[in-house]
């Protein structure tokens, strides 16, 4: 496997079309285009949002996604003491959460005084669904060049969850921490129609429910009679691509809540321990990170160093993926094709 | 509709596939080649629920047709050349 780079940002040579100039430079970082200007698109959006929260909704005005991450608590704050929402938070509990994340996920929503949900799918299934994101071809390779499948099977899990709890409690809004780089200036605000999305991921999720079952579609659906009493779909809001603040402001705002970096999650996540997995198994199948694109875009807007990426890069406990292969219940075949070294055997 | 009604019809449909195309491909590291025009570009794994809010955005500063939510439908959206048929009888709606 080669190991090299583009000199400029973190793409690895075996990341899908790319090609290299003389200087090692790639195509990526040579050619990207600019869509919207940014500073018009981030106006547009604050202009929605203040005329979006004019009108205000009992009981909730916003679902939020909260993951724990600081990203997603300084979210919460923003919403509750700049927006005054009234907030329902919610955590998908995959079973891999950093108890760190959960103490902080507490400490921040009391702090702010909203009230919070744990969402935990039963671990029998997520399990099948995680093991069967590793072992067979659920995603097709060009989703696989953005995350892996692991986490792009449980993200989808977290939106439809969140997506469901706005529908139900008829909040407008469904809030989430995403920064300017993770998503496009023009999705600071949007609406997605949900029935298209679903119709146009149906074959994965077919695939997943071959090797799954049935159950699949209690996590990644909305069933018909919810949709039908839905109003219009609720309006995405990513608040914090709307402020102009450091990563460094960012910790020290929601350390006043009494979040505290955690220290047992990979250079990569916030809050999840399966994530060193799913990276693993993308990193053997394809030679390059499934953080490499988005870090990548990153470094090219000046918001942080190409030396800062390649840490997060490296920053792989690869030591507890024996543990995390028990907790998965791999058989030895199945850890044999995941490259996971044989674990000692649990005590 | 009339015969040249009809050819305008056809080659402002082509334009707006190749705009779009060269927007999807430039914008999403796609080849052109690895594109099926017939089938979605989601499933296809070439955008996700970001790259969708990026085409409409595309769609309103290139064409000014706004896409609504009800708008986005299988009907429409469901694949490139679904979206450029979609987008040139938007456009020739409000001429
Ligand atoms: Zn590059």
């Amino acid at each position: 496997m080669s190991s090299a780079r583009c000199t400029r940002c973190v793409l690895s040579s075996s990341f899908p079309g790319l090609t290299f100039d003389g200087e090692g430079v790639c195509s990526f970082c040579r050619g990207e285009l600019m869509l919207t200007s940014e500073e018009s698109a981030v106006e547009h959006a604050r202009r929605q949002v203040e005329q979006l929260f004019a009108v205000r909704t009992r009981p909730y005005d916003a679902v939020l996604c909260n993951s724990g991450g600081k990203d997603s608590s300084y979210t919460l704050k923003l919403a509750v003491e700049k927006y005054g929402l009234r907030v329902l938070s919610f955590t998908l509990d995959n079973g891999f959460i950093s108890p760190k994340a959960f103490e902080n996920i507490r400490c921040v929503v009391d702090a702010l005084g909203v009230d919070h949900l744990t969402v935990r799918p039963s671990m029998q299934i997520l399990r099948r669904i995680f093991k069967a994101a590793a072992l067979l071809p659920i995603y097709r390779d060009k989703t696989l060049t953005r995350i892996s499948a692991g986490c792009n099977a449980c993200i989808s899990i977290v939106n439809t969850t969140g997506l469901r709890l706005a529908l139900e409690k008829s909040a407008p809004f469904i809030l989430a921490g995403f920064t300017l780089g993770q998503i496009p200036a023009n999705a600071i605000v949007y609406r997605n129609n949900f029935r298209f999305l679903a119709e146009s991921r149906e074959e994965s999720l077919g695939r997943l429910r071959a090797a799954v079952g049935r159950e699949v579609d209690e996590y990644y659906g909305i069933g018909d009679s919810l949709l039908d009493r839905a109003g219009p779909s609720p309006h995405n809001v990513n608040l914090l691509c709307l402020e102009r603040v450091t990563d460094e402001e960012i910790v020290q705002a929601v350390q006043v809540l009494g979040w505290q970096r955690p220290k047992d999650v990979d250079g990569c996540s916030s809050n999840c321990q399966l994530n060193t997995f799913n990276n693993h198994v993308h990193q053997r199948r394809f030679g390059y990170s499934p953080y490499e694109l988005e870090l990548s875009h990153l470094i090219r807007k000046g918001l942080m160093s190409r030396e800062e990426a390649l840490e997060k890069i490296a920053d792989q406990p690869l030591e507890q993926l024996a543990a995390i292969a028990s907790r998965l219940e791999l058989s030895p075949p199945e850890r044999v094709a995941l490259w996971i070294p044989p674990g000692r055997p649990p005590a | 509709m009339p015969q040249h009604e009809d050819a305008h019809a056809a080659s402002q449909i082509d334009e707006v596939r190749s705009a779009l195309l060269a927007f999807v491909t430039r914008s999403f590291m796609v080849n052109e080649a690895d594109i099926d025009r017939d089938r979605s570009l989601i499933d296809q794994g070439v955008i996700d629920s970001f790259g969708l809010v990026e085409i409409t955005a595309f769609i309103f500063q290139q064409f000014a047709v706004e896409v609504r939510e009800e708008d986005m439908t299988r009907e429409a959206f469901g694949s490139l050349n679904k979206m450029a048929r979609f987008v040139a009888r938007r456009m020739r709606e409000h001429a």
